[in-house]
């Protein structure tokens, strides 16, 4: 099996360093997205259909990391981008939103279990900080609880006080409690009765560089009961998990109920719609909240999403996802297996997280991603992986061959470690 | 925004303690640093630090707690930030028979340190000082990550996010230093780290000197591959964080 170059991704990126800070930036960059060795990553995509993407110099990639969720049904889905294109031609930005937006409100209310109303705009993160301000006006409270190890974006309320561009009073009212801790929940509540706006947290602990940690059994039915008798929002984070485990919200999949549902990344299928899902209590507050944006109301998103909505319902949702999941999980842990690698495959199948268990620091697994990446299966050091629907068996089949090959090129540089 | 007392500590265990690699780097340090017999300073910073640097055969080591020959007393941070500035010379309360090395060697080594750390522009034209020059910046950088870690309230948020394990951070061809995280504390020490749980490599003196004069950011660098990062990277994140204050302390 070849391995790739990169000459034309790599001239390109000392192009783009000239004029965008830091030639790319944020979590697709080589810099945030862990690209290590750096050599070893494509920097650009020329194209992408399906389950694939090519790279400017022609390297073409099985991609499991789906434009870091976007992709949910394949890369240009010929039904979404058709009926992207039929509203393109009607009309997209315009000052008067488009009617579409009310049949993707149904739509939603349809399909999510939480969803009594919804608020769209474009990305994950509007909508965790929509959620936030909406509970503290809503109960008049000051204090988030977080789970540590958390992702809720990019805004100042998510950050540490450390962090130069962030004021320490804007982070001083964060709580923090460990995922699954139910008596630590109990204890915060506690110390800081009365003053707790809302507990915010994704439906399983999908953190990076950490093995992924689902709920213990009861877990958020306790936090619903706590969330529910303390008078605190319970607000969930579905941007990342957002239908790969269920169309009704991952709340659903779990077994209880939001206050407030963070969605985005599966949506629409990669056009950028964000949607904020919430309670008939809480409709009179988040009214009242003056939020908008010059792109929320764009029509174009709001076809694609209708499309993509009904795909994935006709396709199997979430279920479908997970089973797929299990199958790639299947054939890493098979190669790991049969190359005596230690590999930890963690989170939910669809969502499926991986570390390489021989070494405490991560550089080998570090080294295994990249020879993954060099031979076409384009996996990431330390985030979590996400399916599509348009994954085929073949494809399965080609990332076992290209798992067992690359663990191969590993253990062959570490006689030391593997006999 | 500058607290007094932890930049008494990055003055102590990261502005004097540059006078290691001075003197291990440049010929006039060394023969200033070469007393008859073995002299040592100590600083006792009244509600801050206290070390001793110690001078023998061209050399200079800094040891924790006052046991100097010439020990100085000094009343506050304040009073301490001020003497490294050069904006006070305090007089020993003991060692007076061997004050003559204080106000003449002494301050002869410090003198030169400033003119490596702030080199001009004219200076740093010659290749070799410029490494010399960058070298010594990097180790004044290395200690002050600990100093500030263990010492600033927003230092001690970054530092409390680093697992334990050691970080190696390296200029590749020229200075190393381990810095080894634990229990939320970082100790840095001057030599290479044989077992790291991350690393941290700028490709070039030019690189590290660019970073340190923040004419080159980070992340950037990162990018384009003039850093080289690895391992747990959280522990890299995170020391990161502590470098923005370390410029703030530095500058």
């Amino acid at each position: 099996m070849n391995t790739y170059t990169y000459p034309k991704n790599d001239a390109l990126l000392q192009r783009a360093a000239q004029v965008i800070p830091c030639g790319v930036y944020g979590h697709q960059g080589p810099a945030e997205g862990c690209f290590i060795p750096i050599s070893a990553f494509p920097k650009f995509a020329a194209k992408a259909k399906g389950s694939y993407f090519y790279d400017v110099d022609g390297n073409k990639f099985l991609d499991y990391m789906c434009a870091y969720g976007p992709n949910i049904l394949g890369y240009c889905d010929e039904d979404v981008n058709a009926a992207a294109m039929e509203q393109m031609a009607i009309g997209d930005c315009i000052t008067a939103p488009s009617y579409k937006m009310v049949e993707l409100a149904e739509l939603m209310h349809e399909t999510v279990q939480c969803a009594d109303w919804t608020f769209f705009a474009k990305n994950g993160g509007d909508t965790t900080t929509l959620a936030v301000l909406t509970a503290r006006a809503a109960t008049g409270k000051r204090k988030i609880i977080f789970v540590k190890g958390y992702y809720h974006g990019v805004a100042q309320w998510t950050q540490r006080a450390d962090a130069p561009w962030v004021l320490p009073s804007e982070v001083e009212h964060n709580l923090m409690v460990d995922f699954n801790d139910i008596e630590g929940l109990k204890k915060i509540i506690e110390e800081n009765k009365d003053d707790i706006a809302c507990f915010i947290s994704t439906p399983y602990m999908h953190g990076n560089f950490v093995d992924n940690v689902l709920p213990a059994p009861g877990y958020w039915q306790e936090v619903r009961r706590l969330c529910t008798e303390n008078g605190i929002i319970l607000i969930i984070d579905d941007v990342r998990c957002g239908w790969r485990l269920d169309l009704a919200g991952s709340d659903h999949y779990y077994g209880f109920e939001a206050d407030l549902l963070c969605l985005c990344k599966g949506i629409a299928n990669g056009f950028n719609v964000s949607a904020l899902c919430g309670k008939d209590f809480l409709k009179p507050t988040v009214s009242s909240i003056t939020y908008t944006g010059s792109y929320w109301m764009s029509a174009v998103p709001f076809a694609a999403a209708i499309a993509c909505i009904n795909k994935m319902k006709a396709l199997g949702g979430g279920q479908a996802h997970l089973a797929l999941g299990r199958k790639v999980c299947d054939v890493l842990a098979k190669a790991a297996r049969e190359n005596g690698v230690g590999l930890s495959i963690s989170g939910e199948p669809s969502l499926f997280y991986l570390r390489i268990t021989d070494d405490n620091s991560l550089m080998l697994h570090q080294e295994w991603i990249a020879e993954m990446v060099k031979r076409g299966v384009y996996v990431t050091n330390h985030h979590n992986h996400f399916t599509n629907l348009s994954l085929t068996d073949a494809d399965i089949d080609f990332t076992g061959q290209v798992a067992d090959e690359a663990f191969k090129a590993l253990k062959a540089r570490h006689p030391e470690l593997y006999q | 925004m500058k607290d007094p007392v932890v930049m008494a500590h990055v003055n102590m265990w990261a502005v004097l303690k540059s006078l290691e690699p001075l003197c291990a780097l440049d010929e006039t340090a060394k023969a200033l640093a070469s007393p008859k017999k073995p002299m040592s300073i100590g600083f006792h910073v009244q509600g801050g630090p206290m070390a001793t640097l110690h001078f023998d055969e061209g050399s200079c080591r800094m040891t924790r707690g006052n046991t100097g020959k010439v020990k100085l007393l000094l009343p506050s941070p304040q009073a301490f930030n001020a003497m490294v500035d050069g904006d006070r010379n305090p007089l020993p309360y003991s060692g007076l028979t061997k004050v003559n090395f204080l106000l003449r060697e002494f301050t002869q080594l410090t003198d030169l340190l400033e003119v490596y750390l702030r080199p001009s522009q004219e200076d740093l034209e010659d290749r070799a000082f410029f490494e010399r020059s960058t070298t010594i910046l990097f180790h004044t950088v290395a200690f002050a990550l600990a100093a500030i870690a263990n010492n600033d309230p927003l230092g001690r948020i970054a530092a409390a996010a680093i697992p334990d394990g050691t970080i190696a951070m390296e200029i590749l061809g020229g200075p190393a230093v381990e810095i080894t995280a634990r229990d939320s504390r970082l100790v840095t020490r001057s030599r290479k780290a044989e077992r790291p749980r991350s690393y941290m490599i700028f490709d070039s003196f030019d690189t590290a000197r660019g970073l340190f004069d923040g004419t080159l950011e980070s992340m950037s660098a990162l990018a384009a591959g003039k850093i080289r990062m690895g391992g747990y990277i959280p522990m890299i994140d995170n020391l990161n964080r502590i470098l923005g204050r370390v410029a703030v302390y530095l500058a």
